[in-house]
């Protein structure tokens, strides 16, 4: 049984605008000891997905259905029905949560060895000296500087990626079952990234630790992730284990998303790829596939028309695309070359080739 | 082409006092920045790297006064920044403008996106009702917003939504110099590429000035014409992008650009693993800075802190490098490449640090 497993989840807000279906019929599972990755445009419905499952949704946002099932001896609980109070003993002990936005989660007025030690106070019944040599223990850990002078500061004092590193040190101190971790690397360098992605790799063999992976560094997924989940508009479209994602990319948007990489050590010349058009907003998706509008492969007026299933289109590897394993070359009006990169497929490494040739 | 320079930055000095005790007496100093020189011409991207809280966004809030250096100069456009008063202060940053590296903490969540674009606008007096909206309507289409965003509150937008919201409110003021502190880490990299574009359009089309802060190093090298490295509130290496990325020669350059994640396995079994302590801004280690942790390091960089060697614009404070330098007889690519090679030997045994760290985690 997997550790955790979301089944049709809708969360929507009701603004006086109207309602927003940010997340509109999501399934996910992650199973014990592995790594999830969802990736997908800014917009999409990542963190929105992951506040419903600690159900931190702010109003006026509601889970309107679908069930959270986590594992718990004998069986499983849903998260969406469990009572408030039971809840809050889930958070920050069997699920930890890294945010996305560091400041939004720190409290600006605690010093941060009182704010870690809080955390583990709240579930864990120790004396208080030792939740702050956690604190310490958890500070060194994630390899913060000086970490004794840092459990007196307040978060305005540390660099951008130490507040970053501080919330891992939080959702980690009490050694949860699942880590929900939300952009965890955005604002550490890459060796500092590279430590910390260790770090959790570690929890995971020692503990069995599962992680779902919020990210849109694809190098991170394609280095840590088990599996991958791509989400566009409100919906899963793409699903596969990593290596299998990034060798056959099924899905147009996934495509798009490869190409959109600058190479390093290659001097570009002219514009970075992107995918044409805008982020549709939740309130006016499109119908049918809600990528078709941006698609370079889309046929008129089928894609426009039928809400492409997510089916199975190579082993463990599904895609919500009414064309997936027969794109062929990209037809329609958006698809003249300009939109889409042509791949090169040499051996086991996947690169997108630029205008200029690149590599 | 030599151009005058439109931002010097001059031996520039930021130091935190760190206070203790009750009493919150101050007991020493988080040298943050600690001499940083460089200068960028008009029209020219500087992209800065370096390990996180190194001083990259204290070198970019020193340089707009919102935090007081305590040593150096800043000189925009020939005049010195140190020694404004408020008056031209007030001037100078509607000239140059900072997107901040965490949007959500920037942008006053009680505000509409129309108050907070306004914001500026009202502040430098720049045009009447009418205008204004053109304005920040045309800032909005640039960075890929919608028009109806205005009336809505950052809460209700992504997290890449809100930084895009963040660069228009820096554009809608038309700067000439722009400090971008990881203006694209919180997007995704289909946004990212849009934004990265967006930037260099900006550029051509308005001839900015920017100063690229970024922890991403192939846009850092997409964007930029020339790149400065940071170690510890120093500047380790600066050169020309394609130079810096072709030929590295710091020690700590070459660790940093093997570590960046790839989805190309081959890349990644080539990867240099820095050991030894995290370095303590407070109590900088002697001689050179990054010594305790550079698999080079030999007895004078423990004692002696390297100055800086200069060869066809690419600057490098190591001992090691300079000495390579030397005996290549002034070809570069020879020297980083025997460097490389050093690191590749000293780094080949597989430090299982993290893990060996991560095993205290015992509640
Ligand atoms: N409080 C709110 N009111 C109205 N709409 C909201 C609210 N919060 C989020 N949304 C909308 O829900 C959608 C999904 O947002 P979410 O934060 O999940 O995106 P994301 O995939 O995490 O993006 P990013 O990569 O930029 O962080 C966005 O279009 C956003 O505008
Ligand atoms: N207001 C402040 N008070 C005290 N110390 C500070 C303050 N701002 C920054 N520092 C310290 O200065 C050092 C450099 O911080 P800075 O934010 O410039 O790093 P950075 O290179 O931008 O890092 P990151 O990549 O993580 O954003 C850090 O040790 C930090 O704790
Ligand atoms: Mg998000
Ligand atoms: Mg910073």
């Amino acid at each position: 049984m997997p550790l955790l497993e979301i089944n049709n989840l809708v969360t929507a807000f009701h603004t006086p605008a109207g309602r927003v279906p940010a997340v509109d019929g999501v399934s996910l599972s992650i199973e014990r000891g592995k790594t999830l990755g969802l990736v997908g445009e800014s917009g999409c419905g990542k963190s929105v997905t992951a506040m419903s499952i600690l159900r931190l949704v702010a109003s006026p946002g509601v889970i309107e259905s679908g069930e959270i099932l986590l594992a718990r001896e004998g069986g499983s609980v849903d998260l969406t029905q469990l009572p408030e109070p039971e809840l809050r003993k889930v958070r920050g002990g069997r699920i930890g949560m890294i945010f996305q936005e560091p400041m939004t989660s720190l409290n600006p007025v605690f010093t941060i060895g009182d704010q870690i030690a809080e955390a583990v106070l709240l579930h864990r019944a120790v004396p208080r000296a030792a939740a702050r040599a956690r604190a310490l223990e958890m500070l060194k850990l994630v390899r913060l500087a000086d970490p004794e002078q840092r459990l007196d500061e307040y978060p305005h004092q540390l660099s951008g990626g130490m507040r970053q590193r501080v919330m891992i040190a939080m959702a980690l101190a009490c050694e949860p079952d699942l880590v929900i971790a939300d952009e965890p690397t955005t604002a550490l360098d890459v060796t500092i990234q590279a430590q910390i992605l260790e770090l959790l790799s570690d929890l995971r063999r020692r503990l069995q630790t599962s992680l779902l992976l919020i990210t849109h560094d694809l190098g991170v997924v394609a280095e840590t992730c088990d599996e991958v989940a791509v989400m566009y508009a409100g919906r899963i479209v793409e699903r596969a284990p990593a290596a299998e994602l990034f060798a056959n990319p099924q899905h147009p948007y996934t495509i798009g998303l490869l190409a959109a990489r600058p190479a390093t050590g290659v001097r570009h010349e002219g514009p970075l790829r992107t995918i044409p058009g805008m982020v549709p907003l939740p309130q006016n998706f499109p119908a049918g596939c809600r990528f078709h509008p941006r698609c370079a492969y889309a046929r008129l007026p089928h894609c426009a028309g039928d809400v492409p299933p997510l089916r199975d289109i190579r082993p463990q590897h599904q895609a919500r695309c009414h064309y997936a394993g027969e794109l062929g070359p990209a037809t329609g009006e958006k698809g003249d070359a300009a939109h889409f990169p042509h791949f090169s497929n040499a051996g086991n490494e996947l690169r997108p080739l630029f205008p200029e040739g690149g590599s | 082409m030599t151009t005058q320079p439109l931002l010097v930055v001059e031996n520039l000095q930021t130091h935190f006092p760190v206070r203790r005790g009750l009493l919150r007496r101050v007991s020493g100093s988080v040298q943050a920045v600690d001499g940083v020189s460089f200068s960028i011409a008009k029209r020219r991207t500087l992209g800065l790297v370096g390990e996180s809280g190194c001083g990259k966004t204290t070198v970019g809030r020193s340089i707009l006064r919102l935090v007081e250096p305590t040593g150096g100069d800043v000189r925009f456009a020939g005049a010195s920044v140190r020694g404004m008063n408020a008056r031209d202060l007030r001037a100078l940053r509607r000239r140059m403008q900072i997107v901040f590296q965490d949007p959500y903490g920037s942008l006053n969540p009680r505000m509409t996106v129309r108050g907070i674009l306004e914001e500026g606008l009202v502040i430098h007096r720049m045009g009447d009702a009418r205008d204004r909206l053109a304005r920040m309507r045309r800032a909005l289409d640039r960075t890929g917003l919608t028009a109806a965003t205005l009336e809505r509150y950052p809460h209700e937008f992504s997290g890449g939504q809100r930084q895009r919201i963040a660069i228009a409110r820096a554009l809608v003021l038309e700067p000439e110099f722009l400090v971008l502190d990881e203006p694209i880490s919180a997007l995704d990299v289909s946004i990212q590429a849009q934004v990265v574009n967006l930037l260099v359009e900006l550029r051509e089309e308005l001839g900015l000035t920017y100063l690229f802060i970024s922890h991403d190093l192939s846009v850092v090298e997409y964007v930029s014409d020339d790149v400065a490295v940071m170690y510890l509130g120093r500047l380790v290496e600066r050169a020309d992008a394609a130079a810096l990325y072709r030929a590295p020669l710091h020690p700590y350059t070459l660790a940093l650009f093997s570590a960046v994640p790839t989805i190309d396995p081959a890349r990644r079994r080539r990867r240099i693993v820095l050991t030894g302590d995290v370095p303590s801004p407070s109590r900088p280690p002697r001689g050179c800075r990054f010594h305790p942790r550079c698999p080079l390091a030999e007895s004078v960089c423990r004692e002696v802190d390297p100055p800086a060697t200069t060869l066809d614009g690419h600057l490098v404070h190591c001992h090691v490098a300079a000495r390579e330098l030397e005996r290549s007889a002034g070809d570069v690519r020879a020297a980083a490449a025997s460097i490389a090679e050093a690191m590749a030997a000293a780094s080949a045994k597989p430090a299982s640090d993290a893990a060996a760290a991560s095993g205290t985690l015992k509640a």
